[in-house]
């Protein structure tokens, strides 16, 4: 099954954030709940957790890229 | 890290939401005092990852560093204006750490303060939990008889043209970490050796300089212990470092 990465919605919706960091290589294994992505604006920074046990397989939005609280940044594919 | 588990059971009385006065979040005070940044940064991801884990409760942790400056993921060298060997010789440190922001300094008599606190626990987002941290401040500093405000690009509380305290956060699984600074009374030269946040010439004040005489630090902790505890709806008991690691470890 393929789950979404998604910015959490625990800052304002109108938010952008930039990815730092993206903290797995495509292919790389993840378990739910490991951090996947760094983001931030200028004072905040947003830890993105990987949804699901299994393999981190797409990144929508690279390392400089923006996103919105709620975007999907990524998927994983997990069981 | 893995997925969260429970809150122990002896810990979800103290876990709960804040619905209102007349629900405390209880929680611990740990002032670590005068310590170098790295491993004041190690107990506070040793406290966060707890209470993610859900083997504590909020933890607001006070600390001050030795002279060192901190240049964050925005930051660069380039806004040092000195070099490294004369900050050296003086015995300042730089760091490349792991926050957001720019170059700032930090030394002897300036606060730092970061809350770990469950966004959730508060009915907050992070923008609202950040502008709520400026606010803090601002009703510290308005105690002395000090009008600080906020600039609406610049983050951080001001009086006048001079930033007096910074704000910055870190949010992982709803749980805030980092915090605030407030300069209480310090040595305020190593900010002419900067371009602080990025920003040249950018003015710094401190409590003690804005009222003309000397402010004790314990003061002010005790002052800050009072607003963030009626903010946040805090009831919070002093700890040691050891102590809460061994309550984290029995939990």
């Amino acid at each position: 099954m393929r789950y979404e990465v998604k910015v959490p919605p625990t800052a304002d919706g109108s938010l952008a954030v930039t990815i730092v960091s993206w903290l797995k290589k495509v292919g790389e294994a993840v378990a739910k709940g490991e951090d996947l992505v760094e983001a931030r604006t200028e004072k905040i920074t947003l830890y993105v957790t990987a949804p699901a046990d299994g393999q981190l397989v797409e990144v929508l939005t690279p390392v400089g890229g923006q996103a919105r609280v709620g975007d999907v940044i990524g998927f994983v594919e997990g069981a | 890290m893995g997925a969260r588990r429970s809150p122990s059971p002896h810990l979800s009385s103290v876990l709960s939401p804040v619905l209102g006065e007349n629900r405390v979040l209880k929680g611990y005070w740990l002032d670590l005092g005068l310590m170098p940044y790295l491993p004041a940064f190690a107990i506070q991801e040793q406290v966060l990852q707890a209470r993610m884990e859900g083997r504590l409760p909020a933890t607001i942790i006070l600390q001050e560093n030795p002279p060192t400056f901190t240049i964050g993921r925005a930051g660069s060298r380039d806004n040092l204006l000195v070099s490294p060997e004369e900050l050296r010789q003086r015995g300042i440190e730089v760091l490349e750490v792991n926050r957001g922001g720019d170059i700032t300094y930090h030394g002897p008599g300036q606060m730092i303060a970061s809350p770990l606190l469950y966004l959730g626990d508060l009915g907050l987002n992070a923008n609202q939990y950040l502008h709520r941290l400026e606010d803090l401040l601002i009703e510290l500093l308005a105690g002395y008889g000090i009008q600080a405000g906020k600039k609406p690009d610049y983050p951080g509380v001001w009086v006048s043209e001079a930033k007096i305290g910074a704000v910055g956060i870190a949010v992982k699984h709803g749980y805030a970490f980092h915090g605030f600074s407030l300069n209480v009374a310090m040595d305020l030269r190593p900010f002419n050796w900067i371009n602080p946040c990025g920003v040249p010439q950018m003015a710094v004040t401190s409590l003690e300089q804005v009222l003309g005489r000397p402010i004790p630090l314990a003061e002010v902790k005790a002052r800050l212990r009072q607003i963030i505890s009626d903010m946040f709806y805090l009831d919070l008991g002093d700890i040691a470092w050891a102590d809460l690691q061994a309550i984290a470890q029995s939990a």
